[in-house]
């Protein structure tokens, strides 16, 4: 099974990737508190889609088990499981337990 | 061009007019804009293209709900006799008015809703620069299927560039890109 440090570095990667399409003056500061989405998010809709993208396929090849961030599960959560780092960390921990 | 206006949860599409000239001019000239084709080099230039859309197309600045401008998108290209047309156009001018607030998905959903809705179409279709990395991604994750290259199409940021293709179908949109896109606005909606 996959630690949270592993799946954590997952989503370090998809950040650190978003950053090089941005400015040096508009750099994301990156840790399990970053907010995704909702009204405190640093991330637009097109760099929030782009970021769950590489999560998607960075997760399917590093812990070879597909995993769906915008599904029927994600969409009956509340609030949903990307709000931040730390909350995505827990539910995709949570997807790759079972 | 048609004057109709769309009205979302979040943002609201209003007709472009020539008063919008130097505002959508200035996106144009922003970093994001880079990755699309050569717009006008000036203000008037951009009021000149404005006022020379035809009445078949729908051009629209997205406004957030307090009336701020926030970007463009249209709709053109509309054939109704084989059913599609081409949203494009679409561009975020302001960025940071918009981060944690689903604009573009809702933007581009009220486009959607036109085409696949109001007008009836079957397909619509577009295309990316190759280099354009976030939006090819975005077109596919809302639904957009890739058809096709258009090799070295488009000569941006001094380099030659491919057009990526793509379309989506009616049965397309209604089954996987509008759940998708109401997903992300239920979400914003619960978090506002």
């Amino acid at each position: 099974m996959s630690n949270k440090s592993e799946v954590q570095n997952v989503i370090f990667q998809a950040l650190t990737a978003l950053n090089q399409e941005r400015d040096a003056d508009e750099q994301i500061e990156i840790g399990p508190d970053t907010a995704l989405f909702g009204p405190d998010a640093v991330l637009n809709s097109l760099e929030l889609v782009s970021v769950m993208v590489d999560i998607e396929t960075t997760a399917a090849d590093e812990f070879g088990q597909s995993v769906s961030l915008t599904d029927d599960e994600a969409m009956g959560r509340d609030p949903v499981p990307f709000v931040s780092v730390s909350a995505l960390t827990e539910y995709i921990l949570e997807l790759l337990s079972k | 061009m048609s004057g109709i206006t769309l009205v979302g949860d979040f943002v609201t599409l209003r007709p472009l007019t020539v008063g919008d000239a130097q505002l959508t001019h200035a996106w144009r000239q922003g970093e994001r804009a880079t990755n699309l084709n050569a717009g006008a080099h000036s203000v008037e230039q951009q009021a000149h293209w404005i006022a020379a859309r035809p009445a078949s197309e729908y051009n629209f600045i997205i406004e957030l709900s307090d009336g701020r401008p926030v970007g463009m998108v249209s709709l053109s290209d509309i054939d109704t006799t084989h059913r599609h047309a081409e949203p494009g156009r679409f561009l975020i001018g302001d960025e940071a008015a918009v981060r944690g607030v689903p604009a573009a998905v809702e933007a581009m959903k009220l486009i959607y809703e036109l085409a696949f809705g109001e007008l009836e179409l079957h397909r619509v279709h577009g295309t990316v620069a190759s280099d354009n990395a976030l939006m090819i991604k975005w077109q596919k994750f809302m639904g957009m299927t890739e058809e096709g290259r258009l090799r070295n199409h488009y000569f941006i940021n001094g380099k030659f560039q491919d057009a990526v293709l793509f379309g989506m179908l009616a049965g397309e949109y209604w089954a996987k890109a509008l759940p998708k896109m109401t997903f992300f606005i239920e979400a914003a909606k619960k978090g506002r």
